[in-house]
């Protein structure tokens, strides 16, 4: 690939104004409100767009893509059944606690709301994990700049993946070294435009040429044109996957477990400047949200639907393996007799060779299939654009991470268990050490990744269990003022030990006992490792369920008057009279839902 | 914060916008645009980004007005002289 001035101008104006951000903000950043909250002073719009950018990182951009042409316009249902019932959920029903509690982090609920194990459990997880997910998509970008040749004839080939490593490692360090999460914001504000400037040409291109929706359902097989065909049975559709364990594993536990309790993406609406504000900030990032398949999905139908043309890319596997719910690990169901238009063929980083499958077939890299299209299309000058949109959604994912990691370090870690009683200097000291340390820890990941992916992708999985289980917990604590500390504790520690147990019972068709499942006897076969994902969700959550509202009717619970603000009974409804009715939150939240339903029956 | 957001993300469309364009116009006699179907994509999204840019800079401006209690507004001036 070869670029031009202007495609480097381009990428050049994007990081000085991604930088100059930062630089503006220091000024601002006095306390360690300031930087872990951007002093909760960011009107609601922009928090809305960053709480969507924060999860707009490579799995989502890349990941989706793949997903889009390996299965087709079925993905949305990690949009219009996962994420955007959930956003709805945690901005009507669950922001006013977070908010209102006056919690600096998610952690830091369950403490005011439990009791200090509680959260030390999540918190620790959650820092691990941010780190890892942080350093994966630094890989991924790093592999992708790598394959697609970015920097060729200008650096070594052989030195392209630290260059980009570390390039992208400093440019994410500084910017949130100097202005905290308001800076991180900022900037997600900028990637989200960024990103829908530099997809929205290419999406429109694309279906010109393929002659539009009508187009790509007459090039397509009719299953991977249509969300709900074939979900009644797991075998009639590509995901593998029944309605039930869609609804329930996707739907409801995988989704609203992430988008209601991932401080990543809570962070941003806690920085909004008021109780209302907050509410609408998930209300806010829904619509775009509802509309991103058109921009990240459509693209890998298109790709497919292209005639084919020889293979020219090569690069390595595991691109869409990382945070949000229930895509990490997502396997090849009926990849069989499937069309791959222009999507090159996945080459073997080791021998040069394509990989094959099991049974001697070629395997083809689908994550691929955006960056491919990219350049299929772009002219130089927007092909610039392109890149700047794919290295804005690697960095907002990055930064995302970050900023998660020094609050949570810094407020649930550091002054819960090393340093209780420092001034608020010393925090915010803490909190910019903390920003490096996060860097330099997924610097270590992104390398990690380089040379033990399957270590990788096994923590992924144990993270998945960790996380499974958390919703029963939330929703137990805000909705029933019953439930105790001791409770939740053994009720997280068993939903992962259930989704363990599960994991290692059961095994998707066509693979092998070991990582995928089956490592302790095999009980049953899905027929897709979603669907395994899906259900493996399900029992996490209701094995917590149970065991948190069992433990609790046996455990002593806490004063009625301690828990005010932190439970939903307990705790005056938020006042909306001085609203008109459009301003209301629930008017947003209805509007955004009949949209779903209307795309979900076009898209049926 | 202090720093209103629509200001940098203003100038930055209009400035990739502005690059955009004028690549785009100068090149719109060139054979680079056949693998995007004869669509001239630099000038055309150019144009777009430069007026979203342009659009959200004034209302970022405007905006800082309102917030200014002191100064009057550039409309008000010229109606008082």
């Amino acid at each position: 690939m070869t670029l031009s001035i202007i495609d480097w101008l381009i990428m050049l104006v994007y990081l000085i104004f991604v930088l100059g951000i930062g630089f503006a903000l220091k000024r601002y950043m006095r306390t360690s409100n300031d930087f872990f909250l951007a002093g909760r002073s960011i009107p609601a719009w922009v928090c809305g767009l960053a709480f969507l950018s924060a999860n707009l990182g490579a799995q989502e951009v890349i990941g989706m893509g793949a997903s889009g042409a390996k299965y087709g316009i079925n993905t949305s249902h990690f949009y219009w059944i996962g994420a955007v019932p959930a956003m709805i959920f945690v901005g009507i029903f669950m922001m006013p606690f977070y908010y209102g509690s006056r919690a600096r982090s998610v952690p830091e609920y369950l403490r005011l709301r439990f009791d200090e194990k509680t959260r030390a459990v999540n918190a620790f997880s959650f820092a691990i994990m941010t780190v890892l997910s942080s350093g994966i998509s630094m890989y991924a970008m790093a592999l992708l700049i790598q394959t697609l040749g970015l920097f060729h004839g200008i650096i070594p080939d052989q030195y392209i993946f630290h260059v980009s490593v570390f390039l992208s490692a400093i440019i994410v360090l500084a910017y949130i070294f100097l202005g905290g999460l308001s800076s991180a914001i900022y900037n997600e504000v900028l990637q989200f435009f960024l990103i829908v400037a530099g997809f929205a040409p290419l999406v429109w291109i694309g279906l010109r040429n393929v002659g539009g929706w009508q187009g790509i359902k007459q090039s397509l097989p009719a299953a991977m044109t249509h969300s709900w065909q074939g979900m009644a049975h797991a075998n009639t559709n590509s995901l593998g996957v029944e309605w039930i364990g869609l609804t329930m594993g996707l739907g409801f536990v995988l989704s609203f477990g992430y988008w209601c309790t991932d401080f990543l993406v809570i962070q941003r609406a806690m920085a909004a400047d008021s109780e209302i504000s907050a509410r609408r900030v998930p209300l806010i990032a829904a619509v775009p949200k509802m509309f991103f398949p058109f921009l990240v999905i459509l693209p890998g139908l298109i790709a497919v639907s292209l005639p084919s043309a020889t293979a020219q890319l090569t690069t390595t596997p595991a691109l869409s393996a990382t945070t949000a719910p229930g895509i990490a690990g997502t396997g090849v169901a009926a990849a069989e007799a499937h069309p791959h238009g222009i999507v090159p063929l996945k080459i073997n980083p080791f021998n040069g060779r394509p990989d094959v499958d099991s049974k001697g077939q070629p395997v083809y890299n689908y994550d691929l299939a955006i960056p491919t299209l990219l350049l299929h299309y772009f002219p130089t000058g927007i092909l610039g654009l392109g890149l700047t949109a794919l290295l804005a959604s690697f960095m907002s994912g990055m930064a995302g991470n970050v900023t998660a990691f020094n609050t949570v370090w810094t407020y649930d870690i550091y002054q819960a268990h090393i340093n209780k009683s420092a001034t608020d200097e010393h925090y915010l000291w803490m909190g910019r050490m903390a920003t490096i340390g996060g860097v330099l820890l997924s610097v270590a990941a992104a390398y990690a990744a380089t040379s033990f992916n399957n270590i990788m992708d096994a923590l992924q999985l144990v993270f998945s269990f960790v996380n499974a289980p958390l919703f029963a917990t939330f929703l137990l604590g805000m909705f029933w003022k019953r439930t105790t500390g001791h409770a939740a504790f053994a009720g997280l520690l068993s939903g992962t030990s259930a989704a363990l147990l599960h994991h290692g019972l059961t095994l998707p068709a066509d693979a092998a006992p070991g990582i995928h499942g089956g490592w302790i006897a095999v009980l049953h076969n899905y027929s897709s490792d979603m669907a395994q994902n899906f259900w493996t969700a399900i029992f996490a959550f209701s094995v917590n369920l149970i065991v948190t509202a069992a433990v609790s009717l046996v455990t002593k619970p806490r004063d009625a008057e301690e828990l005010v603000g932190l439970v939903y009974s307990l705790t005056p409804k938020p006042v909306e009279h001085h609203l008109e009715w459009y301003q209301k939150p629930s008017t947003l939240a209805f509007g955004v839902l009949a949209v779903l339903v209307i795309l979900n029956l076009v898209f049926a | 914060m202090g720093l209103d957001i629509r200001l940098p993300l203003g100038l930055l469309f209009l400035i990739l916008g502005g690059i955009l364009t004028v690549f785009g116009f100068v090149t719109r006699h060139s054979g680079l645009y056949a693998r995007s179907l004869d669509v001239n994509l630099n000038l055309v999204w150019g144009l777009v980004m430069f007026v979203f840019g342009l659009a959200m800079y004034l209302v970022g401006r405007r905006q800082r007005w309102q917030d200014d209690p002191v100064n009057p507004r550039p409309w008000e001036k010229s109606g008082r002289n």
